[in-house]
């Protein structure tokens, strides 16, 4: 097996008929993704990359049992995308947009929570399952199938992590892409949970980000979780300072200002293997084994 | 995106949060005009208007300036008139700021409040846990610079709920825990119910007043104010667009930003292009493990076209301290083949004599190499990011 999507998940796309999701979409086609529909609303009743187009997800539920969502829609129109979603019993979203406003994510999650709906992103490249499903934008021809998990905050840091599971001589059994923003869905803990109980993820590959501490939660989640597997992890910004916010808010909610080396350290501590620079994942990886 | 302290204040004066009677003067005339409308008599207050913290406990690099930081108490128009000269076009730095500073082209003319007591007080995105999150601490004792640091207990959090606010059960909290009397409860009420509404009717993500003060008679009121709005909800503040300061921001960031990159400066040698701000910094980690450093960074993200791209790697060479340049794409949504048609167009509008070395991955990556190698530039290409960092660093060398 491998997470959250494979070869028989019947994916609609929302917001199919733009430039970006046709071009990317006929590309998740032609890698053999069960695409079975799209949705934009007004343009209900055409075909579009050969695929019914519907004006609700409810619509396209309904006819073709659709359980996972690409979500391609402009930024402004995430929030109500996602109550449609959810509202038609969508079991996966997967939220390409980028420049969602954190007020509505806010209230997205808001939603979300008491809801079945796992989302995942925004501004994410998606996730793929190489050979079986690609629901995103990632580069499909660097994917090979295999027993490595990948779970990112960086979009095209995890490119560049598939491609040092490649030239460890392995593959991957997921990709998932967090997304970078501010407030996303699905997140480490999630992911990593996923990852341990599927048969077919023997190790893991983990690129966190300098800001938030979501990779702290995924640290202490670690420590205590059974049926462990290894986890690689990579954080960039141990060179540079990126002091971009004013005021004392952000350390304050943080519990005190983050450095990449804090970081390394309790990651390290709770048993995850830290690489010091992105191009030593390959390395790490034969000393595996697998 | 940050405002102005005088900006921040109009906001959340727009909300029923009381602040200092205050003006905008861009010269010293300017400024002895105002203030007596601020204030017939003084004392008053001159705060020099750069988005940055500790402004009180910077210096000024030009001597003219004096001594003093950047917010000064004056008692007479003549020292008024005086202090703003002298400010008005000068440097000021700050633990928040560059070295270089950020240059001061408006001061804020405030009446002089006396206060009984001050506290700090935040709004804030908490990520993990997805909600706004009210910080308060009273600053009688220390301020708030070392409550974050070292004291992060005298701090009361309350997650606030995103669509009622702060409630009256937490206000009590709060009034207890900064001993705030009895008597004060409907403003303070009022103070925190202004602040939650700027931050949801202005999409804010970070509101900071620091320090609020408690008057004699009881008013609560702004003394100092930030305000960071969200950038991607622009869209709808279209009111908003006049709130940005070029000045803020440095010739060649704007540029950039108005193609829609991200663009930062250091004060290395070696320029890149990436996509991802991730790959951006672990370019930058990998550069100086080696020994180099980097001059600036252009991210180029998702909806990039020939003629962008073109116009980024220009910005880049117009960076007078870039020697060398890496462009490294690992395409998803970017299309390496029009990355390539972008560096042929940059290179024959300015030439290209430093050198270049460039890493395709991803979607397209096959065509675009081709389109280079067909093209016949002198540039070098990499088959991954190691490579790419390597042979930069080596042609610079060469190069010297």
């Amino acid at each position: 097996m491998s997470i959250l999507a494979q070869k028989n998940t019947k994916v609609l796309v929302q917001g199919i008929t733009g430039t970006q999701a046709s071009f990317h979409v006929k590309r998740s086609m032609d890698y053999g993704t069960n695409i079975v529909a799209g949705v934009t609303p007004g343009k209900g009743g055409m075909l579009h990359l050969g695929v019914p187009v519907f004006n609700t997800v409810k619509d396209a539920v309904a006819q073709t049992n659709a359980s996972a969502s690409i979500m391609f829609v402009p930024a402004h129109a995430v929030k109500s995308a996602v109550v449609e979603a959810s509202e038609a019993g969508l079991n996966l979203v997967v939220c390409i947009s980028d420049k969602v406003p954190v007020r509505d994510m806010l209230e997205v999650r808001n939603i979300l929570k008491n809801n079945q709906t796992h989302f995942i992103g925004p501004n994410t490249p998606g996730l793929i399952t190489p050979n079986e499903a690609r629901l995103g934008i990632f580069p499909e021809n660097i994917h090979t199938p295999g027993n490595i998990g990948v779970v990112s905050r960086s979009s095209t840091l995890t490119y560049e992590a598939v491609l040092e599971i490649r030239r460890a001589g392995l593959g991957q059994s997921t990709v998932v892409g967090l997304g970078d923003d501010i407030i996303i869905g699905m997140n480490f803990v999630d992911i990593l949970s996923a990852f341990m109980a599927d048969e077919q993820t023997k190790a893991i590959v983990m690129i966190g980000q300098l800001d938030g501490t979501f990779e702290e939660l995924a640290a202490q989640w670690y420590r205590n979780c059974c049926g462990k597997k290894p986890v690689i992890c990579f954080i960039a910004g141990h060179s540079q300072v990126f002091n971009t916010t004013v005021g004392y808010a952000g350390d304050i909610i943080t519990h005190g200002k983050i450095t990449s080396e804090e970081k390394k350290k309790i990651l390290s501590d709770a048993g995850i293997i830290v690489v010091e620079q992105i191009n030593h994942i390959h390395q790490e990886l034969q000393k595996l084994q697998l | 995106m940050n405002v102005h302290e005088y900006q921040a204040k109009q906001l959340l004066n727009y909300n029923g949060i009381k602040i200092p009677k205050g003006k905008i003067a861009y010269t010293a005339n300017e400024a002895r005009q105002v203030a007596k409308i601020v204030n017939a008599k003084g004392p008053w207050i001159l705060k020099a208007q750069i988005q940055s913290g500790a402004r009180n406990s910077g210096h000024f690099l030009e001597p003219k300036a004096g001594t003093q930081g950047g917010i000064r108490q004056v008692k007479s128009l003549k020292d008024l008139w005086k202090e703003a000269e002298s400010m008005l076009g000068s440097t000021l730095v700050t633990k928040q700021t560059t070295p270089q500073g950020k240059l001061v082209s408006r001061l804020y003319v405030e009446t002089y409040v006396k206060v009984n007591f001050t506290f700090y007080a935040g709004m804030a995105i908490d990520r993990v846990n997805s909600v706004i999150t009210l910080l308060l601490a009273n600053t009688k004792d220390d301020d708030i610079n070392t409550i974050a640091n070292s004291a992060t207990d005298q701090i009361l959090r309350l997650p606030l709920d995103p669509v009622n606010g702060p409630t009256h059960a937490q206000t009590n909290r709060a009034m207890d825990f900064l001993k705030l009397q009895q008597r004060n409860y409907d403003r303070f009420y009022a103070f925190l119910r202004g602040m939650f509404k700027t931050f949801m009717q202005n999409d804010a993500l970070m509101i900071e007043i620091n320090p609020a003060g408690v008057m004699k008679n009881g008013d609560i009121i702004a003394l100092d104010a930030k305000i960071t709005l969200d950038e991607r909800a622009l869209f709808r503040h279209p009111e908003h667009e006049k709130l940005k300061d070029d000045y803020e921001t440095g010739p060649r960031e704007l540029k950039a930003a108005k193609y829609d990159f991200t663009y930062h400066e250091f004060d290395g040698s070696i320029g890149c292009i990436v996509n991802g701000e991730g790959m951006a910094m672990a370019m930058c980690d990998m550069i100086k493990n080696r020994g180099g450093n980097i001059a600036c960074w252009l991210n180029v993200k998702g909806g990039v076209d020939r003629d962008k791209i073109a116009a980024g790697i220009k910005i880049i060479v117009t960076n007078p301290r870039v020697e060398g340049i890496v462009i490294n794409i690992i395409g998803g949504f970017v299309r390496c083949d029009l990355i390539a048609d972008g560096i042929i167009d940059a290179a024959a509008e300015v030439g290209m004599n430093i050198p270049l070395v460039v890493r395709f991955e991803g979607t397209n990556r096959d065509e675009a190499k081709n389109i280079l190698r067909q093209a016949q530039l002198p540039l070098m290409l990499a088959h991954n990011t190691d490579d790419a960092v390597n042979k930069i660093l080596q042609s610079i060398q060469e190069n010297e």
